[in-house]
């Protein structure tokens, strides 16, 4: 049951384990997102060259390239693009991390396990797109 | 004149021998009065020498006596006949007495310088006495060591037994000292002189004979810790026993010394078990993040395909692998859970031989993400043949989590102490090389900066921290190295310099190991 958007939302996930990415990019489509996958940062910002999302989950620990030098990448290029941060990292608490601060919005931090239905609408308030939510 | 033995006494051709003194009464008188003198006087000797062997029947070459009383008795006899002979001409009988005087008085002779040697090893008299105060003397001696080491004995606080060895085997309880009983609760009394079999519960008697028995085998001081039941209670000892040979080196006694360590031994396990908790707390941010990898797999899992059921999707198939999906994801999650139970655990179990591989392995994998999040890469490189080590496997994963956490923290340390810019990447690596079976080298090298030379030597005493207050107890290092001590191994640490630049901190743990039989092997992997 595609969710009611004018177009597809290009959502480009960054996540190392290829099972949670599958079951991510199946939920995510089902929801109407239009979705690429990448297993590192480095995948992640070819990706993103080539066909620009609107925008990034990503996890913090992966090879190559992890999460947070995706993120100095990414928003070293555009201030606005939203991201989505997924972590099993147990200390990112408020203003303990520097992935908490300011400078990094539009950024939302959800910590494992996470329910897509969260990712969902969290990516729907950080695009600014109204409702969607199955 | 050789006509018989009749013609041979015949004395009717003589004089007598008084005619050749004229029957002088003066000279008459002289010879008799010196012959009954002289012959009585022959007389009471022997008669004393008979007394003296009589009295003394401890008396060696007794026989010589006996042939001197005789010689002496026959040396009288003639004496005696001589006086007869003044008034009665028998000289043939005269002769046969001095016949029978000679060959008495021949053999004795003989016997006598036959026996000189033997006689003149005979201890004189002085001799012996002087023997005799050199014995009172030594006797004296002995019985102050003797007073010396029963004070030694009995007012000792070790505690110390002794057990004697029957030929057949078995062992008696000899003695015990009071610190022994008190410590034990054992009456002495109730054991002196009694099989250890019969006089000790059975439990306790099978393991303290496997012990003797263990001394009697090795023929050499043997040392151990034991775990007692006794009257006072279970109780720990560190005991030695030392055999004690007779003159034809048969083990005839065990001496035994032991010392309660039951509450040295609870110090023990409960700072290991402190800085078990004090690591296990360094590790609870990396158990989270191990666990939330297959948690956020099944919740991702679960709600996808609730959501399609909810849209009126039934394929039983997609179903069957979802559910497939989440519960060997739970099975992970058991593994990981599993883990930190038994590091938990108080590790009371005895030594056993286990791979030091696995608790490398076990232990890089703990950190390894935990760490990779923060930049700082773990490298393993496990060379050599497979070896087995002995002790307590999760003993020694607890140490080489500490060290790889201490590497940790040098290595964030000194990050924050350079200014700012990007975070170098911080490298651990971890290696193991097993050499012929005899020896485990384990090499954990960070690049934190290293230690300064200076507290290097002190780092592995106990509650010696650089850590700021409240982060480090100071105890890791030092119960690492209880630990490995207590594996007969080596701790050692020092500063390497990296080829490509850089400074760090190298520990070498160093364990005897012996190769795998076949039996242990299956085991390992059982």
């Amino acid at each position: 049951m595609p969710e009611p958007t004018p177009a597809p939302v290009h959502i480009l996930v960054a996540e190392d384990e290829p099972l949670a990415a599958m079951a991510l990019e199946d939920f995510l489509s089902r929801r109407g997102f239009r979705v690429t996958l990448a297993q590192d940062g480095l995948e992640a910002m070819e990706r993103h060259r080539d066909d620009p999302a609107d925008a990034v989950i990503t996890d913090l620990r992966m090879p190559r390239m992890d999460g947070r030098a995706l993120i100095r990448e990414l928003r070293s290029q555009s201030a606005t693009l939203p991201l989505v941060v997924m972590t099993g990292f147990l200390s990112m608490d408020e203003g303990q991390d520097d992935l908490t601060s300011d400078r990094w919005k539009p950024l939302e931090i959800l910590r494992k396990p996470v329910s897509p239905q969260v990712i969902v609408d969290t990516l729907l308030r950080l695009i600014g797109r109204p409702g969607g939510s199955a | 004149m050789f006509g018989g033995v009749e013609a041979f006494f015949d004395s009717s051709g003589f004089i007598p021998h008084g005619v050749c003194l004229l029957w002088r009464p003066e000279i008459l008188a002289l010879h008799v009065t010196a012959d009954v003198l002289t012959g009585l006087s022959y007389y009471s000797i022997p008669i004393a020498l008979a007394y003296f062997v009589l009295k003394r029947r401890d008396l060696v070459f007794s026989w010589v006596f006996w042939l001197f009383a005789a010689f002496i008795l026959a040396c009288g006899t003639t004496h005696f006949y001589s006086i007869w002979t003044l008034w009665n001409p028998d000289y043939a009988v005269e002769g046969v007495i001095k016949a029978v005087t000679a060959i008495v008085s021949l053999l004795t002779a003989i016997a006598l310088w036959l026996l000189m040697p033997k006689a003149l090893a005979l201890p004189s008299p002085n001799q012996i006495a002087a023997t005799n105060v050199a014995l009172h003397r030594e006797i004296e001696v002995r019985r102050q060591a003797e007073q010396r080491y029963a004070s030694f004995f009995n007012n000792l606080a070790e505690g110390l037994f002794v057990i004697a060895v029957l030929p057949d085997g078995q062992f008696v309880f000899d003695t015990l000292n009071p610190a022994h009983a008190r410590a034990t609760g054992i009456d002495p009394d109730a054991l002196r002189g009694r099989l250890v079999r019969d006089a000790v519960p059975p439990e306790t008697a099978d393991a303290v004979i496997e012990r003797y028995s263990a001394c009697v085998r090795a023929g050499e001081p043997i040392d151990y810790e034991e775990t007692l039941d006794l009257p006072v209670g279970r109780r720990v000892w560190h005991t030695v026993l030392v055999p004690v040979r007779d003159g034809s080196g048969r083990i005839v006694q065990l001496l035994g010394s032991s010392r309660d360590i039951t509450e040295r031994k609870q110090l023990q396990e409960e700072l290991v078990q402190a800085s078990k908790l004090a690591t296990l707390g360094t590790l609870a941010a990396g158990m989270a993040h191990e666990m939330s990898q297959p948690l956020n797999i099944i919740r991702i899992w679960a709600e996808n395909a609730l959501s399609r059921l909810r849209d009126g999707e039934t394929d039983a198939g997609r179903l069957d692998k979802v559910l497939t999906l989440i519960s060997e994801q739970t099975e992970r999650m058991g593994k990981i859970i599993d883990h930190m139970r038994t590091f938990a655990r108080r590790d009371g179990g005895g030594m056993e031989p286990f791979d030091p591989a696995n608790s490398i392995r076990s232990a890089v994998e703990l950190v390894r993400n935990q760490f990779a999040l923060e930049n700082i890469t773990v490298n393993t490189d496990i060379t050599g043949e497979r070896c087995l080590a002995r002790g307590r496997p999760l003993q020694l994963e607890q140490v080489i989590l500490n060290l790889l956490s201490n590497a940790h923290d040098a290595i964030l340390e000194w990050r924050a102490a350079k200014d700012g810019g990007d975070p170098q990447a911080g490298r651990i690596a971890v290696s193991m090389h097993c050499d012929g079976g005899h020896t485990a080298t384990i090499v954990i090298t960070d690049d934190g900066g290293g230690i300064d030379p200076q507290i290097l030597p002190r780092i592995f005493d106990p509650f010696f921290t650089t850590k700021e207050v409240g982060k480090g107890s100071g105890l890791g290092l030092s119960i690492g190295y209880g630990i490995i001590d207590a594996m007969n191994g080596r701790i050692e640490a020092d500063n390497v310099d990296h080829p490509g630049g850089g400074r760090g901190v190298r520990f070498t743990i160093t364990l005897p190991v012996t190769r795998p039989s076949s039996r242990e092997v299956e085991r390992a992997h059982a």
